[in-house]
């Protein structure tokens, strides 16, 4: 009899995506709890702790601290940063993008709505950074899988939520000598693919050729490599 | 009604129904909620940015649009043999097999196409700032309820004979609209690459 085939069909399906749920859950790089997953999130190794663990990972995250599923700015800020992250989203009013990648204790935030930019440096030694740059300052709190903030450029200023992303989204930095000048490229991509860039040649800003994550590109004849922030971030 | 011997359908089975009620109506409603929980879902939960997947692959993006390929590709199958099933390719006898290669490159087509869901869901959430992701958004919850809906037929032996035709092609529109929006647009966007 094939009657019940069809449910089994569903069945398969919704196990499916339990699994994948669960080892979502466990693996995430929910660097916010780096103390207790260790270095390697794609090692499934904190199964034990939660064996029926949860689908959702913001409960993890609560689990070595407060229990309490709102996070609190108060529990968040004994968190410590994570050590490798990397944020990116739309300025809220402006339509810019914003990316900020961490690595080791170093934190890097880049704005760009295509015609200005601000690349801007901070410390990253907790759960709430300041990164200043030229004219420019962000305030950002990490937690949850995003990170939140406030933006000032010049005179504008705006607030933004950026998810977690992972490659080929995020940030990208390409710095090259073209006929004397030194340019400077950023461009920021969206896990929806949208995305943003521009250069600056010599001081003056010049629109940026479309990135292709991985892939180098010519600008007047000389050949940028825009670098993923593992490549860029420690020599910024 | 023109169906093929190959249907259950027109077996004259009275069944649990009585003959006034709709008995496409449980399905409808099933596949109905489901496609709106999806989209909740998507909406409500905070997207995680990560999600469990093949490895392989250069990132997600590229497993997804390679596994909605797939999946694709095998729905084109279901579209053909289903064709064939009912008799409308001219001067084409369905094979005895046909069913069975209906049944399987379906069950097979919709696993695949699970982990790409669930990553778009878990990871990405439903989203409606660009035209595009609106668009994938809003089928990807429908062709889930739609599916529902006619998994959920299939064993019932008293439907009207537009019922698995209706609910097939709208699931195989939805999933063609999926590609459309997703892998199709990833291979014109960054390359055909894996």
């Amino acid at each position: 009899m094939k009657r019940p085939w069809p449910l089994y069909t569903l069945g398969a399906g919704v196990v499916l995506a339990l699994g994948l749920g669960v080892a979502s859950a466990q693996t995430a790089p929910r660097t916010d709890a780096v103390s207790a997953a260790g270095k390697a999130p794609a090692a499934s190794s904190t199964a034990k702790s939660t064996p029926s663990a949860t689908p959702d990972p913001a409960v993890q995250v609560q689990a070595d601290g407060s229990a309490s599923p709102a996070p609190t700015i108060e529990a968040e800020e004994a968190d410590p940063a994570p050590k490798r992250a990397d944020y990116a989203g739309v300025a809220q009013g402006n339509g810019g993008l914003v990316a900020l990648s961490i690595r080791n204790g170093k934190a890097v935030a880049y704005f760009c709505d295509g015609r200005v930019e601000s690349w801007l440096k901070g410390t990253a030694d907790g759960s709430t950074l300041t990164l200043t740059g030229k004219d420019a300052l962000i305030t950002v709190a990490l937690g949850d899988g995003k990170a939140q903030g406030r933006l000032q450029v010049g005179k504008g200023k705006w607030r933004f939520t950026a998810p977690l992303v992972h490659k080929p989204s995020g940030l990208y930095r390409a710095s090259a000598v073209v006929r004397g000048a030194r340019v400077v490229g950023g461009w920021i991509v969206l896990p929806n693919g949208r995305q943003v860039g521009l250069l600056d040649v010599g001081g003056s800003s010049a629109p940026a050729p479309r990135l292709t994550p991985g892939s180098p590109m010519t600008f007047e004849g000389t050949e940028l490599r825009p670098q993923e922030p593992d490549a860029f971030l420690p020599g910024l | 009604m023109s169906l093929s011997q190959t249907s259950p359908l027109q077996r004259p089975d009275p069944g649990p129904q009585a003959p006034g009620s709709a008995p496409y109506l449980v399905p409808l409603l099933v596949g109905g909620l489901v496609a709106v929980a999806l989209g909740v879902y998507g909406r409500e939960h905070t997207p995680t940015g990560y999600a469990v997947g093949l490895a392989g692959f250069s990132g997600a993006q590229a497993m997804k649009s390679w596994l909605a390929t797939a999946s694709f590709v095998l729905a084109i199958v279901q579209l053909v043999s289903a064709l064939t099933m009912y008799g409308r390719i001219p001067g084409l006898q369905a094979p005895s097999w046909t069913g069975a290669l209906h049944r399987w490159s379906g069950r097979l087509a919709f696993v695949l196409s699970v982990p790409v869901a669930f990553h778009c869901l878990y990871a990405l959430g439903a989203q409606f700032d660009v035209p595009r992701v609106l668009v994938h958004s809003l089928l990807g919850s429908f062709f889930y309820g739609v599916f529902v809906a006619k998994m959920l037929s299939l064993p019932k032996r008293n439907l009207p004979g537009w019922t698995l035709p209706v609910l097939g092609g709208l699931a195989f529109a939805a999933l063609t609209g999926l590609w459309l929006t997703s892998s199709f647009w990833f291979f014109t966007t960054f390359g055909v690459t894996f």
